[in-house]
Parts: structure tokens; C-alpha cells; sequence
């Protein structure tokens, strides 16, 4: 089984489970909404939301969604992680750009997906000349994996400045990376599995912006073992959700 | 046959690269049946006298018919003429790439249009180089921003005999050409750092496929990515993937000289 960890709903559905279908990925973990809005406000998060939440109902075995929050609404955030992992189908939340994650307001909702068994799916990056205000990297995702041992986060892109986003979190083993929205660099799932394990390494592509075929040539292409490569592009999301 | 028309030999100095000298290249990308491929010397990027990778560029791909090499001139260098009149006539070089971020120039400087005018009476293809590795994590002391690209449509108005192939440039950079650039027979585009699902074929088909070229940037890149664009996830018929994987280049090729 291929599981995409990091999609976004940016282009129709039935394209995307086209291509999808074309590299014979079997489900797709949706996050954000149709349109990035790097600030929402808790209305815009509701709507984001609400969007997945149809197109997981209308697609069961397709999609699975992450809860958008802002943890800026730290109250809202938790009414939100209620309405959509308690009382619905979300698999855990996706935090991107409102808030670094180094935040307290962030040990609160840690805290409750841990009590919850969900996932937290990260955006980090070390961008060279400075992060945007909100922006995590590793070094903050790892102080709060570090407060958390019990939540199991996802750290999406491996920082994008991979040799040094693996290297910070290589002792948070609850932390997993991803292996998507970057270029196609040779070396990084290599790296990935050398120093954290293919346990601990997921496939995604932040599709629709990324071709599938470019992030999955991370996993196609890298010089690893066959059962690393099954466990990276479908294996260790089965393990975790219990698909 | 698959023409790998973007790879790179040797080294680049931020990040150590594998399979990056002609035996390994060639072994790594059969493994995705790449019969061939038009390489570039990556150490030639930051030397100061770039000509200086030409001969020995030219030396190791000798040795290897699957590979054609590609020189690398910089026309803000003195001497730069006398250097790609070697790189043709002595050296045997049918095409040439230029960094104009790299070198500090604009496609819209006096010296580039030298350059493509020199290219054009040598009859060789030129290759634009719009970035080499992503922006956002370049090395602090090494932040270059892609090449603007707004002056190339009258440029390759001006020289319509000159095949002028457009390296590593993203969808964004891409799709402004679109418009401006249509009919325009001597302008190619290579498609490794065209991204989206199915952002190949969308794309390809609004800027040609006809002018698509196949190319992979390994060995920084893994070759499976442009592979797995071009034969899984894009929706090509026979002959536009044919074209795509080496119809396309070989047409470059016979539109250049010998």
C-alpha cells in the first residue's frame, strides 16, 4: 500500500485521484484547504475543515484529513481538535505558518492529541535568510517533541535544509519526517534512513503543488533495502493509523 | 532510447553529490534506462575562469559516446570569444551554457547578446542555466536568485536560427513565457524542474511538447523523478513521449551545426 502523509486539496479531486492512480497511490492524507491562508481566522479554519471533511465522506477509501488549526485561537484549536478527531474522521491536525511550534500554546494541543493516539503533521523549514514569523523549524519542533514524548509528530519537508533538519531531531524518536515539497535532491532519504531509520521516515508530496512522480522518486530512487522502501511509501502510516 | 539532455560530472561545493563521474553517471542512469546524456561540469559554476573545465570536460566525456558535453562560458570574462571559438573548433563542443545568475549578468546585457551572436555564427545551441539548487536553502554566504527571464522571448526573436534551450526553470518562471514565447521554433525547454501532478503534461502541452526535452539535473536530482513524470504520471500518447525522451533532442541537435 502507498500512502501519501502531506497532500493538499489545491486542485479537483477527481484530477488528483487521477494522477494518484496513475502512480498507484492508494490513499492521500488531506491538509490546509483550497486556497493557503497563512493567518486564518477560526471561521477559515471551520471552512478548511469542512472541505476535507466532504471529500473524505464522498472519497472514504481515498482520503484521510489532518485538522487545520491556529494555535493563535488556542480555545478554538481545541474546540476544533473535538469537533473534527473526536467527533469525526480527521486522523490528527496540521499546524503551518500562524504559530512557531515552540509555542505554549502548542504543549496544550500536544498534549491533547496525545491523550487522543492522533498525529501532528509539522511544516518546518530552515529557510536560508530567515523563517517567516510563524514558521517552525526542526530545532523548534524538536523542543516540543522533546516536552512530548507521548505525541507522535510528522516533520514535514525534513526542514528543506535536510542535512541540517535530519541531524536536529535525530534523538526525538517521536518525531517521523516526510519526504515531501522539495526537490528531488539525491541523498536526503538515504540520509533519512541512515540516521533516524526507516521507521521513522514517511512518503508524502504536497500534491497538488508537487508532481507525485517527483517526491516519490525520493523513495523509487534512493539506495536503500526494498522493505525500507515499503515501509517508507505505505508501511510505517499503516503501523500508526492501523489502516 | 531516453537522451538525458540536463546532467551534471564532477562537483558542486555545497553539497557532496554521488554517481558524478562518467562511469557512475552512465551505470546510475541505466538503471532508468538513460541511454545517453548531455552533461555539464558542475565544478565550472564557480570557478572564476570558467573555460578552465572545458578541456578536461571535453577529455573525459571522449572517452564515453553515451555522453556529450556541454561547455561553459561566461561572456562578462575576458577572453570569453577566443574561449568558444576553442570550445567549438578545437575542442569539439556543440553546445554552451551560460549562468548569467551565477556570472552577475542579465540576459538583457550587451555581453550576452555577444554571446548568442557568437554561438550563432559558430552554430552551436546555447542552454540557459535559471538556478542550479533551490533558493530557499542556498548556502548564506552564497544566496542566488534565478535568472529574470523577461528579455529571452526578443532575444530569441533576434537570433531565430540559434537553438536556445532553457535549463532547470520551474513553473513559475515557465509559465509568463507561454504567451510571448509561442511559435518561437528555437526555444526549448527542459523539464526537470517542472512540478505538480501532472505538471508535465499540463504545462507541456500549453508551452509545446514539441519543444519539451527531457532532462533530469542528476546526479543532483534522482533520475526516477523526471522518469517517473514523463512515463507514469503524465498522460502522453506513444509519440509525444517518444518525443519527449528523445525526438525533441535529436531535432535541437540537427537545428544546430555539426
Amino acid at each position: 500500500m502507498i500512502v501519501d502523509c502531506h497532500v493538499h486539496p489545491t486542485s479537483p479531486p477527481d484530477q488528483m485521484l487521477h494522477y494518484a492512480d496513475r502512480m498507484s497511490i492508494d490513499k492521500l492524507c488531506l491538509s490546509l484547504g483550497p486556497h493557503f491562508i497563512q493567518q486564518p481566522t477560526p471561521e477559515q479554519v471551520e471552512a478548511d475543515n469542512d472541505f476535507n471533511r466532504r471529500l473524505v465522506e464522498v472519497y472514504p477509501d481515498r482520503f484521510l484529513a489532518y485538522a487545520n488549526l491556529n494555535p493563535n485561537y488556542l480555545e478554538h484549536s481545541l474546540r476544533e481538535i473535538e469537533r473534527c478527531l473526536v467527533d469525526g474522521p480527521f486522523i490528527g491536525i496540521k499546524l503551518w505558518v500562524a504559530m512557531r511550534c515552540d509555542h505554549a500554546n502548542c504543549d496544550v494541543i500536544a498534549e491533547r492529541i496525545a491523550e487522543l493516539g492522533a498525529l501532528v503533521l509539522q511544516h518546518t523549514f530552515y529557510r536560508t535568510g530567515g523563517n517567516l514569523a510563524g514558521e517552525s523549524s526542526p530545532a523548534d519542533l524538536a523542543a516540543l517533541a522533546d516536552r512530548h514524548p507521548q505525541t507522535t509528530f510528522i516533520m514535514a519537508h525534513g526542514g528543506l535544509n535536510w542535512e541540517k533538519g535530519l541531524k536536529t531531531v535525530i534523538e526525538q524518536e517521536n518525531i517521523l519526517v516526510d519526504t515531501c515539497g522539495f526537490d528531488p535532491e539525491m541523498g536526503y532519504t538515504e540520509m533519512a534512513v541512515r540516521l533516524l531509520g526507516a521507521e521513522r521516515v514517511v512518503y508524502g508530496s504536497d500534491g497538488a503543488g508537487r508532481s507525485f512522480a517527483s517526491q516519490l522518486a525520493k523513495v523509487y530512487g534512493a539506495d536503500i533495502t526494498e522493505s525500507e522502501k515499503t515501509a517508507i511509501l505505505g508501511g510505517n502510516m499503516e503501523r500508526i493509523l492501523g489502516l | 532510447m531516453i537522451v538525458d539532455a540536463n546532467a551534471n560530472l564532477g562537483n558542486w561545493p555545497f553539497r557532496r553529490t554521488s554517481y558524478n563521474d562518467p562511469k557512475r553517471l552512465l551505470e546510475r542512469l541505466a538503471r532508468v534506462d538513460i541511454d545517453r546524456a548531455w552533461v555539464v561540469s558542475l565544478d565550472a559554476v564557480m570557478y572564476k575562469n570558467v573555460h578552465a573545465a572545458n578541456a578536461p570536460l571535453a577529455e573525459m566525456a571522449a572517452e564515453y559516446p553515451a555522453l556529450m558535453p556541454v561547455a561553459t562560458i561566461n561572456p562578462t570574462f575576458p577572453a570569453w570569444e577566443r574561449d568558444l571559438v576553442e570550445c567549438k573548433e578545437s575542442l569539439g563542443y556543440r553546445g554552451v551554457r551560460a549562468y548569467p545568475n551565477y556570472h552577475q549578468y542579465e540576459l538583457g546585457d550587451p555581453a550576452f547578446d555577444d554571446f548568442l551572436a557568437v554561438a550563432d555564427d559558430l552554430d552551436m545551441f546555447v542552454e540557459i542555466a535559471v538556478r542550479m539548487t533551490d533558493e530557499r536553502h542556498h548556502h548564506p554566504l552564497c544566496m542566488v536568485p534565478p535568472v529574470e527571464l523577461a528579455a529571452l522571448p526578443d532575444l530569441a526573436a533576434k537570433y531565430p536560427r540559434l537553438p536556445i534551450m532553457l535549463i532547470n526553470a520551474k513553473n513559475t518562471d515557465l509559465v509568463p513565457l507561454i504567451e510571448p514565447t509561442e511559435g518561437m521554433e528555437n526555444l526549448w525547454f527542459e523539464m526537470s524542474h517542472i512540478e505538480g501532478t501532472g505538471g508535465v503534461e499540463q504545462l507541456g502541452r500549453s508551452l509545446g511538447l514539441e519543444h519539451i526535452l527531457f532532462g533530469t539535473h542528476a546526479p543532483y536530482y534522482y533520475p526516477e523523478s523526471a522518469i517517473l513524470k514523463v512515463t507514469r504520471e503524465c498522460e502522453f500518447s506513444e509519440e509525444e513521449q517518444e518525443a519527449i525522451l528523445y525526438g525533441n533532442a535529436g531535432r535541437l541537435l540537427a537545428s544546430a551545426g555539426p
